[in-house]
This record gives structure tokens, sequence and C-alpha cells, in this order.
């Protein structure tokens, strides 16, 4: 067994921390209309207020996995000036430690659960943490695996749905 | 609705109709576009193939999760809900590809008087390949009660 890469990198004191804290602007109608266009769900309770109101929830709500990226990546907003070369800057569930972009990430796996839809109108606020880390060899090398957990909050405080994402980082191919 | 699905309407073992989606490049970019996603590797063809090494751009991984959630909230209907989803990523969905969502009852047990149902889920592209296995838990209502 090689040297521990997670030791190297010196993250297993961020366990527990607290790495995602946006409290949320306002969710346009509009921001749900063009999510649900993206993914082809075209149920009228995405589009037409009226027909929202005659729906299950009684009002223009979004699909309900838009909690987990549409409102999740506010502190990705940068420059190209800014960005990765490869375009990446914040991503769900990618702590910013010093040393994070050393490495290149994937998605390993996701784990939503749901309590309520996004109302137009809310305010969502996310809160993350890291939960767990671990690490195994892989085919190819060092695979670190990173679990987040996400919780969404409208204004009046009810939660709105837990979102655990775990992200494998490896060490980049290319120097 | 009236086509409302019940908790005793279905068994261990069952399937759910399958589900289809065709994803798209322009898909792809509205979805880029509306999350603010500049990952490179889902829009730059040359970046993606000679840098990275994928056969084209690909879809981002979380489509997965809409296709999922869709899928699995018009067949539980007006009264039922999507209480939890669970997913692995495996295999890249690639923009031409008609992703089939199926969906089979692996339990049914009851949750504090809600008719709940767990389910093995797979997304599986025109070659067969599973890209993003799945489970969820669904809640149904029940015909004894009134109240969903």
């Amino acid at each position: 067994m090689e040297a521990s890469l997670l030791e190297k990198l010196g993250w297993k004191k961020y366990i527990g921390q607290e790495t995602a804290s946006y409290a949320g602007e306002t969710v346009l109608p509009r921001d749900i209309r063009r999510y649900a266009l993206a993914i082809d769900d075209l149920n009228p309770i995405y589009f037409d207020e009226n027909a929202a109101k005659k729906g299950k929830y009684g009002g223009l709500t979004a699909p309900l996995s838009y909690v987990s990226w549409a409102i999740g990546v506010p502190g990705g907003e940068k420059s190209v000036r800014e960005l990765g070369e490869d375009g990446l800057a914040t991503f769900v569930g990618v702590p910013e430690f010093p040393n994070t972009w050393e490495l290149g990430w994937v998605r390993g796996g996701e784990e939503l659960e749901f309590f309520k839809p996004v109302y137009a109108g809310d305010q969502v606020t996310v809160t993350g943490n890291i939960v767990d880390m671990s690490e195994k060899d892989g085919k190819s090398g060092k695979m670190i695996f990173v679990t987040s957990l996400f919780t969404y909050k409208n204004q009046k405080g009810e939660t709105l749905a837990k979102h655990r994402v775990t992200m494998i980082a490896t060490p980049r191919k290319e120097s | 609705m009236n086509n409302q699905i019940f908790y005793e309407d279905v068994v261990e073992g069952q399937e759910l109709p399958p589900f289809e989606k065709l994803v798209t490049t322009v898909n792809i970019l509205m979805y880029l576009s509306t999350v603010w996603l500049m990952d490179r590797i889902h829009f730059d063809h040359p970046f993606a193939t000679q840098r990275r090494g994928l056969p084209n751009v690909v879809a981002p991984g979380n489509m997965a999760v809409d296709y999922y959630t869709q899928f699995l909230t018009e067949w539980a209907g007006e009264k039922g809900n999507l209480r939890k989803l669970s997913i692995q990523f495996r295999s890249f969905m690639l923009p031409g590809d008609t992703l089939t969502c199926r969906g089979k009852i692996i339990r049914k047990y009851i949750d504090e008087g809600k008719g709940c149902l767990e389910l093995e889920l797979s997304l599986k592209n025109p070659s067969g390949i599973n890209c993003v296995p799945g489970k969820a838990v669904v809640e149904l209502p029940m015909k004894g009660s009134k109240k969903a």
C-alpha cells in the first residue's frame, strides 16, 4: 500500500467543516421556466400560474430537483479570467481547500431527500458540511471520496431538501 | 388527475412503465446556462475529445436527477410523493442518445400510515449501458384514506 494521498493533502482536518452557506436570492418564474425547458419537463405547473394554482402545490413551483444545482452554485459565478482552464470554478460538493484543484474531480453519486418544493418568489438558503472522506486504490491510481451534506431551506425556515453529494478526486493525468 | 395510482394497485417485483428522454446539445446548453456551469467537457468538443479523451461533449450528470425526478413524480401522480432519490454516476450521457429510465418495485411498506415503495432504478443509453443506476422511495396514496 502506497502512502496515503489524503494524508499528504492534509484534508482529514476538514471533516465537519462548513463548506457552503448561501443566503439565496429570490427564485423568479423565469428561472423555473428556463430550468424546466432545459430538462424538457413541460408540466404546466412550472410555466403557468393558473395551472399551478389548480395543481398539487397550489402555486408556481420548480421541479423538485431544482434545489440540487440551480440553487447550489452561486459561488461559481466567476469571470473568464478567474475560471480554471477547464472552465471549472466552485462546484457543488467540491470543497475549496488551498490545493483543491491540484486534483481532478468527478461526481461519484448523490442522494436527495425531498420535503417541499421551491415556489417562485422563495429565497432559498443552502448550508453544506463535509461529512465524510475516504481513500481507495482504483484501477488507475488513488481515489479520494469526499461526501458533503447540503441542506436547503426557504425564507420561512422550512427544510426543502437534504442533499448528500459524493465527489471523487484523482491526481490529474495532464501536467 | 383521474389516473392516480394507489398503493394497493402495485405489487413487489412490478416494473413501472419506461420513460424516455432524448439528450440534445441544445438541452445541455440550456442547462449549463440556467445553472451557470462552465465545465468545458459539456460544451467544448475539441476540449472534451482531445484533452479529456471523451467520445463527445457529455451531459451534466445531474440531468439524470432531473430525468428520474420527472419519471417518478409523473408516475406517482398528484397524490403521490417522491421522498428520496439516490444515484451513482457510472457512465456519461451523450447528446443524441435516447435514455430509458426504468423502475422496479423491490419493497412495499407502511411508514407512519403512508404507503411507501422502494424502487430500483436504471437509466440506460441505446447501447444498454446503465449510465446512472439508482434507488428511490416513492409514497403513494392509500385507498382507505380520504386524505392523501
